[in-house]
């Protein structure tokens, strides 16, 4: 009787050898060790088996089912083994097709430079203020100190809608709007569109300008050089190089325009900087009295600085740009570019 | 106003070079915008401000330099010498407001000839055309004291005199540029006995010009009212060396000086014998005095300068300061009519103290700063956008009002209500726009013509419209346009409508703004430039806030471009005026979900939003979300049919739902659905 568990276990061990691939192994298991395999059989029908006899018989019976399932084991991890190494084969993707993503559009260029901006002055404290782009002749003119007739006038070429009404030519009547509003001490910029009567390669009748402001009772023409030049430092770098140097703007007195070392050449002359080594890119000044007394503002008890320049001009030196009219053609090759 | 080195070397010595002279002259105020070697000389271009006319001339600009470098301005001796017939010009001022001085002088038996080369030379290098002796020297002395000068052919001075009056019912007058101007009542003329002669400060007249056969002239040099002048100019859209430096403000003292000047040259160069001097000046000058503290200096420049170096400079200014006491008044010479007030004075110290010398300091400040929420939003809006593959576009504000027709928009529709630019650079941009659509579908009809086939591009701009007040109402308007076309999303997308994906960008924003109720409704919606099948409007919070949908074939043949082209506009006020404050912790559920699918067929009508509420609002606080997963027209649905798929997540709060819980919703929801929809559950 042993020795035919011992056959058994022979017989299994053969067929298990013989096996080519897990379902046949498992074939196997269930043939000896299922609910109606043989070895099954032969635990179930143990109680026949004579008292002497038992244990000895209940002990290699066990010892063999043991075997048995060891080797099943060790098959069946051989071939789930393999078989996944060949699934893992065969199941192969072309790693360099281009993964699915959404491009991610592109900020126009004005606007990048705009938010730097924008950003730098709201660190200085200032606050974010705007205007019509339609305006009244008094905001962008009059109460500026450019009255009707005023040769000034000719230094922005105007569009009209009436004869009281304008396209706003700069951001600074915002100035006015603002100081009408409130009190002393002020703190403000005010980027926008403004237009002018004027198109070529370095003018677009619509462009876009921030203004800045500043009122308090001790402002001086030295804070106005120390605010500009952390502005500048920021946006163009801390060794960028800057002067101040009189001008006029009928809203400011003094007034000074402002230029940085040539961007493009560094300073030793070229086409965009006509050779001087300097550009422009700002206009500033000390806020004219008559521009406090339009506000009701008493122009003994507060001074204040205000300044305003170009986005377009800025954003054309920081990238290399020489033709204002891309930023308005929405060609996809430039905007692509930022 | 262009200048010979060696003309200012006649007036002020300087050996700087003359880049050295440029930078100073820009460095004081005065920016030299070019140079031009010629010859022997060189040519500054110099930018003078309009507040400066006393620098409208070679003396002008000398005596800057010579201020600004701390040198002695050579003052010309003028000397003139009078023949001994006493003849004096007869001068009548009727208006004295208009006309301040007018002075003059008459010079008998002129040989008209072409001026001697060193002055036509000198015209002809600084922009004016040489004519003869007569004229070129009333221009050079314009060029060189700054003062506007005219020279009349006296024997065509009907009555020999001189009248300055307004032009009344004289509507016409023939131009020494040989055309006939219209005048209003109010222009300023000069007259002689009987008619106009010169349109007074702008330009003289055809008939009484210095030609080859005059004999005798009568020099005018005259002080007239600025605003005059410049109403005149623009009115005729005529300016000249005279009317720019008349309505920038003549140096009335100085105008005797320059007539003195050009008669002593003509006398000179082309003979003859000059008169007694003729000067009627009705309201004599009166410097003005201008109560100064020195201390405000420093207040306003944050300097500490020197009262002794601050006069100083204000002398080498030729500014005069008296002292009473404690207080001081400053005086300003004549030719600086700019100077009016102590900020004035306060600027020239500045200038001439030099900006530079002024330190860089920072002003103490009370914290206030903050991003307005609105600006926020916006980058918010930007961001998201872009992030769906739109770029961010900037358009003019003009519109093309065939645009509109384009468009076909209906004759009452409000975005045709215009407004319109009196002087618009070209006559399709003569209105500003209501609506940001025809410019990105010119932006569309760009790059498809340079090649481009696939193209995303939104834009955040104000629209203007008429408001019933002065100025229009400017809300600002979020558009965007979708070019469906190959690109590097070709590979993975599906066969989709391109509606979708505009739409998909939308959503985007939405969950990005935190907006929960929104919808897209088709029902009733037209918009004439979109495809009527494939449009709605799009709401949010219970407000219409704009449509987007796919454009309409015609309007895009209007615009001359083709292709799959989807459009969106919103009032992007109203889309930002619902956005919720904040965000609230909701806490993470306790049971799990259970899920189940269900496939229905309905008629192609049925929209799929209306079954996904339905199904939600069947069980609304045993539902957690219902997902459209699938929509399958074909081969075993009917014609005029659909199947929609949706995944259906049912969860309770307070308990783990069992099967036959769940059974029991799943078949009621599908008999409601057959009764609303006539759906049926897709065998």
């Amino acid at each position: 009787m042993i020795e035919d568990i011992l056959s058994i276990k022979d017989l299994a061990r053969e067929e298990i050898k013989k096996a080519k691939d897990s379902k046949t192994v498992q074939a196997v298991r269930v043939k000896f060790l299922g609910k109606k395999g043989i070895l099954t059989g032969k635990l179930k029908s143990l109680s026949s088996i004579p008292n002497e006899h038992r244990p000895e018989y209940g002990r290699v019976l066990n010892e063999v089912k043991t075997e048995i399932e060891a080797i099943l084991k060790k098959q069946e991890e051989f071939f789930k083994s393999a078989e996944l190494q060949n699934s893992l084969k065969a199941n192969r993707i072309d790693v360099t097709v281009p993964g699915y993503c959404i491009p991610c559009g592109h900020r126009h260029p004005t606007s990048r430079v705009l938010d730097e901006i924008v950003d730098v002055f709201l660190s200085l404290g200032f606050r974010i203020e705007e205007g019509p782009e339609v305006e009244l002749d008094y905001y962008n003119f009059e109460a500026l100190n450019m009255p009707k007739d005023h040769p000034a006038r000719d230094m922005q070429d105007t569009f009209y809608i009436n004869e009281d009404v304008v396209l706003r030519t700069h951001t600074s009547p915002v100035q006015v709007h603002v100081m009408k509003k409130n009190r002393p001490p002020l703190r403000v910029i005010a980027p926008g569109k403004v237009y002018r009567c004027d198109a070529d390669v370095s003018h677009t009748p619509m462009f876009q300008q921030i203004e800045g402001f500043m009122v308090d009772s001790h402002i001086t023409m030295s804070d106005l050089k120390g605010v500009l030049e952390v502005f500048i430092h920021q946006i163009f770098g801390p060794k960028t190089p800057v002067r101040f140097r009189p001008s006029f703007f009928p809203f400011t007195e003094p007034s000074a325009e402002i230029d940085i070392g040539c961007v493009i050449c560094g300073g030793t002359g070229c086409r965009v900087c006509k050779n001087t080594g300097w550009i422009e890119i700002l206009g500033a000044g000390m806020i004219n009295p008559r521009v406090f007394e339009m506000v009701g503002y008493d122009p003994e008890a507060y001074t204040g600085f205000a300044f305003g320049m170009g986005i377009e001009r800025i954003t054309m030196l920081k990238y290399g740009i020489d033709d204002i009219r891309l930023f308005f053609e929405n060609d996809k090759r430039f905007l692509e570019q930022f | 106003m262009k200048a010979s080195i060696n003309w200012l070397k006649e007036f002020v010595e300087f050996s700087l070079t003359p880049q050295e002279i440029a930078e100073t002259l820009t460095m004081s105020g005065l920016e030299v915008e070019g140079m031009e070697e010629t010859e022997n000389d060189t040519l500054l271009e110099v930018n003078v401000p309009p507040n400066r006319p006393d620098c409208l001339s070679i003396n002008g600009l000398a005596r800057e330099i010579s201020a600004v470098l701390g040198l002695t301005l050579k003052q010309s001796r003028i000397s003139v010498s009078e023949s001994e017939t006493v003849e004096r010009p007869a001068v009548e001022i009727k208006d004295p407001g208009l006309c301040m001085r007018y002075s003059a002088r008459i010079i008998r038996g002129v040989r008209i000839a072409p001026a001697p080369q060193r002055i036509s030379q000198r015209l002809e290098l600084h922009g004016i055309r040489a004519k003869n002796n007569v004229v070129d020297i009333t221009n050079y002395v314009l060029l060189e004291m700054g003062h506007p000068l005219h020279a009349f052919d006296l024997d065509k001075l009907s009555g020999g005199r001189i009248v300055v009056k307004q032009a009344g019912s004289t509507d016409k007058f023939l131009s020494l540029d040989n055309d006939e101007k219209t005048l209003s009542s109010e222009t300023l003329l000069i007259w002689d006995k009987e008619k106009p002669v010169a349109i007074a400060g702008v330009m003289g007249g055809l008939d009484t010009e210095v030609a080859g056969d005059t004999v005798n002239i009568l020099l005018e040099s005259a002080c007239f009212n600025p605003v005059s002048v410049r109403r005149t100019s623009k009115r005729l859209n005529l300016s000249t060396e005279s009317s720019y430096r008349f309505e920038r403000g003549a140096d009335i003292e100085g105008l005797i000086k320059a007539l003195d000047r050009a008669a002593h040259l003509i006398a000179e160069i082309a003979g003859g014998k000059i008169s007694a001097l003729a000067d009627n000046y009705p309201a004599p000058f009166k410097p003005v005095q201008i109560p100064f503290k020195f201390s405000k200096i420093n207040a306003v420049l944050g300097i500490d300068i020197n009262p002794q170096i601050a006069e100083e400079l204000l002398t080498r200014l030729g500014f005069k300061i008296k002292r009473e006491g404690d207080r001081h008044t400053v005086v300003p010479p004549c030719y600086r009519q700019d100077i009016r007030r102590d900020i004035d004075v306060i600027e020239e110290i500045a200038r001439l103290y030099g900006y530079d010398k002024i330190p860089a300091s920072l002003p103490s400040i009370r914290i206030q700063s903050e991003l307005p929420a609105m600006r926020n939003l916006l980058r918010t809006v930007t961001e998201s956008l872009r992030r769906s593959g739109y770029s961010e576009a900037i358009n003019f504000s003009f519109l093309n009002p065939s645009a509109l027709d384009k468009l076909m928009l209906s004759p009452e529709d409000a975005r045709r209500n215009l407004i319109k630019i009196k002087n618009p650079l070209k006559n399709e941009d003569e209105a500003l726009r209501t609506t940001l659509i025809p410019a990105l579908l010119e932006n569309v009809r760009l790059n498809l013509s340079r090649g481009e086939k696939s193209l995303r591009l939104f834009e955040l701009s104000k629209v203007f419209l008429h408001s019933g007040q002065k100025l229009p109402a400017e809300p600002l308007r979020l558009s965007a346009v979708y070019l469906k076309g190959a690109d590097s999303l070709s590979l993975w997308q599906g066969k989709h409508d391109g509606f979708y994906d505009l739409k998909g960008a939308l959503e985007g924003l939405f969950a990005e703004l935190r907006i929960e109720d929104y919808s897209f409704a088709s029902e009733g919606f037209r918009e004439p430039y979109l495809h009527p099948g494939k449009s709605c409007v799009v709401r949010a919070c219970k407000i219409d806030i704009g449509t987007i949908g796919a454009l309409h074939p015609a309007a895009a043949q209007a615009f001359d471009i083709s292709g799959e082209i989807y459009l969106l506009e919103l009032d992007a006020e109203k889309l930002l005026l619902n956005i919720p404050a904040g965000v609230t912790y909701r806490p993470l559920p306790k049971y799990p979900y259970v899920e189940r699918d269900m496939a229905i067929v309905v008629s192609t009508e049925i929209k799929s939003a209306d079954v996904s509420a339905a199904i939600l609002n069947a069980e609304p606080d045993m539902i957690e979300s219902v997902s459209l997963f699938d929509i399958y027209t074909g081969a075993h649905i009917p014609g005029g049919k659909k199947s929609l798929a949706f995944a259906i997540r049912y969860r309770a709060g307070d308990r783990t739902f069992t099967d036959s819980e769940v059974d029991l919703m799943h078949t009621k929801i599908i008999k409601q659905l057959a009764d609303s929809f006539s759906a049926e559950l897709r065998s």
